[in-house]
């Protein structure tokens, strides 16, 4: 039972984490019809920025974190606005190849920058953990978990309670309903990336003070988090939680109860079973599959 | 503003990929030849600043010339396929550097003296992007260009992948980094590792403690990442600790490069072993030593494989990398001299004051690679493939790295492995006892 337990704890601990990976990979996906295979890419430079930040400067991670977000944030804002925009209206497979093309620039650019070694953000907390009878609660885990979905609730708040929230959401669903309302949809496509950007950012931040990376994590976060996105339902803020939790807990039970080499096939095979019985995703809504887009 | 910038502006219809009847096939068509030019322009400009910062398919140069190629103060090519991009980036770059500093004191040297004409080395490189397939198709298009003498690329998977080719083709490869025993199950004649077998690596360990631990340790766990290499060094490990007297309690095996081992940390605590060994890599190597502080598992000490040896590991790790051991092809400190590189020691002051950097297994065992071909082809004194494979295979001779001395199957079986561990930060040898700089500490950590 304690081991049971331990693994949920760890399962959950990692979703939290995975699911901020993922969420704004599923906004831009579901607004823009966008899969921003530069994602994973995004999500590695917050490491880095925050890594370099303490490393260099000895700034706070959570700071250092702030700053990762703020210059992800406008980044996302430029890419959009001067590259993605150029394909916008293209049939997807542009939009694959002009981010993947961004994302081969970016890694190799990482490469270059802080050579393929593994970082890692150390934190005075790093190797502690609360216990709870048996089982233990890593803080920079719990720490990263709590951040990870106090930021993804947030933007649920955002999305659902602010004007620029409802803009993006009607954008999403309709634009050119949308646009006759009066939406600047390329300020809101622009504004959507960036706060996708912005969270990949923080993302790559906590993910930083908990695991270790190199610039090869890029292609391991954007799979993530498509398969979280898709498990999930496209757009949905909560989806991509619900997503995340569950992909970190059934990682965790089937690497306790089936061995290691099968947890990524049993997480597929999860992906799959969710698609047959709810094709819009777990918390879809059937909207993003029939909107229309003039 | 182009329609094609101006999302505001009304469009088309974008098709949607599996979503029913939207998106009629003219639309698509129509997209397709109102996009493709400037989309193109854009995608091409971004391809190529891709391939540049990439840096891959650096100046080939070589092109008509080969192994086979000789002509008097002409040039020695030589192929090797590298993971400069990719999972395995970091040490392909180090092997680079390995192949980069023979280069450099081959050529600053006598050259490579083959009967009675003098060659400068030139080795090209391209990169495997990490992949096997990739790094077998490589060695393919070198031997297409006339390159028959090739190093190996980096790790036992792409390693083995490249053997295959090597041997059809009548190439010539020393391998510098595969140390999977199963490369060298196959028959192959062409290609000749340096390095130490997989089957040592955790063996090598278990030893260094069974022999300098007080209390020597009665129960291990072993985590293992679920490729080739690990799970062959693995099992060397728990073959070992069985003939050390010890009981192996678990063997637990993880996904290759994950970062999260926690469910088999979570598995393995329960049984409280003395000592915990890890057969992975650098990145599953750094999770097992965090996520066993996170989660309370309190070994005496720890194994790992590859990981400590490299710099990075104590750098991620901070405090939590004292005291874990670990297993290195070569050290500072290893036996033996050859006529370009010195000692081990004179190795790694040249290394350190070419490249600034401290000098390590990875890029060593890559120079020891390419001085066993110099060898072969001075020894042969020809360039002609065949005639060097023959002159590898019957090499006897010490060398910075140690005995380079190949068995039936290709493999350089008597040399000896090192354990070092890390005491203040630095990795310290501590075994083979002729070459240890520290004492063991134990309880480590």
């Amino acid at each position: 039972m304690t081991q049971f337990l331990q693994a949920t704890v760890n399962g959950l601990l990692q979703g939290g984490l995975l699911a901020l990976v993922a969420v704004g990979f599923s906004l831009v996906w579901g607004v823009m019809n966008i899969v921003n295979l530069a994602h994973g890419a995004f999500v590695l430079i917050g490491s880095y920025i925050a890594w370099k930040l303490q490393t260099g400067a000895d700034i706070a991670p959570l700071l250092g974190m702030v700053v990762a977000a703020a210059a992800l944030f406008a980044g996302g804002y430029v890419i959009q606005r001067y590259l993605i925009n150029l394909v916008i209206n293209a049939p997807i497979w542009m939009t694959l190849l002009l981010t993947f093309g961004l994302s081969l620039v970016l890694v190799n650019g990482l490469v270059l920058l802080f050579t393929g070694d593994f970082r890692s953000i150390h934190t005075s907390y790093g190797s502690d953990s609360l216990a709870i009878g048996d089982i233990r609660i890593p803080y920079g885990r719990l720490i990263a978990f709590v951040l990870a979905v106090g930021f993804t609730l947030a933007l649920v708040w955002f999305m659902d309670r602010t004007r620029l929230g409802l803009a993006i959401k009607a954008t999403g669903m309709d634009r050119g309903a949308a646009r006759l309302m009066g939406v600047t949809v390329r300020r809101v496509y622009g504004l959507t990336f960036a706060i996708a950007a912005g969270l990949a950012g923080a993302a790559g931040a906590i993910y930083g003070t908990v695991d270790t990376f190199s610039p090869a994590n890029a292609g391991i976060f954007t799979l993530q988090s498509f398969v979280i996105a898709v498990l999930g339902g496209l757009g949905n803020m909560w989806g991509a939680l619900a997503g995340g939790l569950l992909l970190g807990v059934v990682q965790a039970w089937s690497g306790q109860y089936l061995g290691g080499t099968l947890i990524n096939a049993v997480a597929f095979a999860v992906l799959v079973t969710v698609l047959v019985i709810r094709p819009a995703g777990l918390l879809g809504k059937p909207y993003y599959e029939a909107r229309v887009e003039v | 503003m182009s329609t094609l910038t101006d999302p505001t502006r009304p469009a088309f219809t974008r098709p949607r990929a599996g979503y029913g009847p939207h998106g009629a096939r003219v639309n698509r068509e129509e997209a397709l030849m109102r996009d493709v030019r400037p989309v193109g322009v854009w995608l091409g400009l971004a391809c190529t600043v891709a391939v540049l910062v990439g840096g891959c398919g650096k100046g080939e140069g070589n092109a008509g010339g080969g192994g086979g190629s000789s002509t008097q103060g002409g040039t020695l090519k030589v192929g090797a396929a590298l993971s400069l991009t990719g999972s395995l980036a970091k040490e392909g770059r180090l092997t680079k550097l390995g192949y980069q500093f023979c280069q450099d004191k081959v050529n600053g040297g006598d050259g490579v003296q083959a009967g009675d004409k003098t060659y400068k080395l030139a080795i090209t490189y391209k990169d495997d992007k990490s992949e096997p397939d990739t790094a077998a198709q490589l060695v393919d298009q070198f031997n297409d260009s006339g390159n028959k003498l090739i190093l190996g690329p980096y790790g036992s998977p792409s390693t083995e992948a490249a053997s295959a080719v090597i041997e059809r083709n009548g190439q010539v490869m020393v391998d510098s980094s595969g140390a999977d025993n199963a490369i060298f199950d196959k028959g192959y004649r062409n290609t000749f590792a340096v390095l130490s077998p997989a089957t040592s690596y955790l063996a090598a360990i278990v030893d260094a403690i069974s022999e300098n631990a007080n209390p020597k340790p009665k129960t291990v766990a072993i985590i293992s990442a679920d490729d080739g290499f690990s799970k062959t060094a693995a099992k060397g490990g728990a073959d070992e600790a069985k003939k050390q007297g010890m009981q192996v309690v678990a063997m637990e095996e993880v996904p290759e490069h994950t970062t999260n081992v926690s469910s088999a940390l979570t598995k393995i605590r329960p049984k409280k072993p003395d000592l915990v060994l890890v057969s992975a890599h650098v990145e599953e190597g750094i999770a097992a030593v965090k996520q066993s502080k996170e989660l309370g598992v309190n070994p005496k000490g720890f194994g790992e494989t590859v990981a400590p040896p490299t710099p990075d590991f104590a750098k991620a790790l901070g405090k939590n990398a004292e005291g874990v051991v670990g297993s290195t092809q070569w050290t500072a400190d290893s036996k033996g001299q050859d006529k370009v590189f010195g000692t081990a020691k004179e190795y790694a002051e040249g290394f350190k004051q070419r490249f600034g950097e401290t000098a390590e297994y990875h890029s060593a065992e890559a120079a020891a690679a390419c001085l066993a071909l110099v060898m072969g082809v001075e020894k042969a004194g020809s360039t002609d493939p065949a005639k060097v494979r023959d002159a590898i295979a019957g090499l006897d001779t010490e060398s910075f790295f140690g005995p380079i001395k190949f068995d039936d199957t290709g493999k350089n079986a008597d040399k000896p492995m090192s354990a070092i561990q890390i005491q203040n930060g630095e990795p310290v040898t501590i075994y083979p006892s002729d070459q240890a700089q520290a004492k063991l500490q134990w309880p480590a950590g």
